[in-house]
Parts: C-alpha cells; structure tokens; sequence
C-alpha cells in the first residue's frame, strides 16, 4: 500500500509566481482602509431578504419581520437557469458514448467507431478492442 | 466585528492556492479544483462584505457564482472524459492538437 506523499516534479518557478502574488495581494489588503461597516441589523431575516431579493419582490410592503434591503436577481435567476440546462445538456452530449457514424461520435470518442467501420474491422475485433479499453472510458 | 483585512486575507490565500495549482498541476482534475478554489475566494469576498454594508446583495450574487460554478463543473468532467477517452491519461499537457 502506498501512502500520500507530497508532489515533487512540480515547477517550483512557478510556484514561486503564485507565492509572490500572494505577498503582493496581502500589501496590498492589509495597506488598504475600509471605513466602518454598519453590519446587519440584529434581528434580520436573512434567508428571507434573499429569497425576496432572488425574485425581485420588493420588502417596502411586507411588515412583521425585519428584512434587508438588496437589488433585484430575477433576470440573473432566469438566465442562470438557462446556463445550468446548456452545461447538462453538454455535459450529457460529451459523456455519451455514440455508436453511429456520426458528427457526435468524432466528438464524443475521437471517432474510434467511425475509424473502425472505415477500416472495415469485424465486430469480434470491436469487441476485443472494448475489453482492452478497460470499459471505463 | 472582525476586521475586513482578516477575511481578504483568507480569500487572498485561497485564490492563490487556486493559482498555484494550475500553475504547477498538469492534472485536468486539479485544474477544476483550483478554478473552484479561485471562485470560492471571490464568494469569501462577497459575503464578507455583503455584511460588512449590511446589504444581502453580494450574497445573492454568490449564490449564483455557485451555480455558475456547477454548469462549469458538469462541462469540465465532460470534457475531462472526451480528454482520457482520446488521450488514455488527464494530463493536460498532451492535448496539443485540434485533431488527431
């Protein structure tokens, strides 16, 4: 059993780099004057005044419970959603495995199926090669 | 009220332990954790000082910087996959072509 060790064929130069903008980034915060904050109020409804700010539902109107003020998300929600269902529509598309000739199986697997239909290999063959890919790709 | 150097100097850090593995890493898969490391180091700011003005706007926002950081996850693994399907390995280093 072999157990974790550090990684040693890393480039230390750029190691270096990251290190160095660190420093620069902590001059340049621990340097810097913020002013006084004024926090929230003590008894605020967090988790409220985000959902109301999420839809653009305005706290003037609504009494009983102490809420904080923030812009309105609700085209940022709707376009969010619309990215959220191209990345699993992607993500499905690139993940597939595609057994036709087709423009997705290029994509998909480096068009392995394509080649071997081109090459005109048996399906023995095709088997074979999928046994020795491991079945995990 | 802790000071607002404190929390900069946590997002500071993070996003540059973010930098530092996709500076060094050649792993596909240590890249997305540090491109997550580096989003998170933006949140750490977002909600710190959403509370520091007393406004929940920054804390909207990062919730929206997670999602946005979910639909990169889902099209990273995919490609992460296509890259290990054609290359037998995740290093990044070897995908130098646009075919092959």
């Amino acid at each position: 059993m072999s157990s974790p060790e550090l990684k040693s064929d890393i480039s230390y130069t750029r190691g270096l780099a990251a290190l160095a903008l660190f420093v620069v980034m902590a001059a340049v915060v621990i340097g810097a004057n913020f002013g006084a904050g004024q926090g929230y109020p003590g008894d605020a409804n967090l988790t409220a005044s985000i959902g109301y700010a999420m839809f653009n539902v305005g706290i003037e109107g609504i009494s009983g419970q102490t809420l904080v003020d923030s812009e309105g998300f609700l085209v940022a929600f709707e376009i969010i959603d619309l990215v959220l269902v191209a990345a699993l529509a992607g993500a499905v598309l690139l993940a597939r495995r595609e057994r036709s000739e087709s423009v997705t199986a290029m994509l998909a697997d480096g068009g392995r199926e394509l080649k071997r239909t081109i090459r005109g290999d048996s399906s023995n063959d095709d088997t074979a090669d999928r046994a020795h890919d491991g079945g995990d790709q | 009220m802790v000071p607002p150097q404190w929390y900069l100097l946590l997002a500071t850090a993070v996003f540059c332990i973010g930098v530092l593995g996709i500076l060094t890493r050649r792993n596909a898969l240590i890249f997305l954790m540090s491109v997550e490391l580096m989003l998170n180091a933006a949140n750490i700011n977002l909600v710190y000082f959403s509370q520091f003005w007393g406004n929940v706007t920054g804390q909207t926002f990062s919730l929206f910087t997670l999602a946005l950081a979910a639909a990169e996850v889902a099209i990273g693994i995919g490609i992460i996959l296509v890259l290990y399907r054609n290359f037998d390995d995740v290093d990044v280093t070897k995908a130098v072509t646009m075919r092959w």
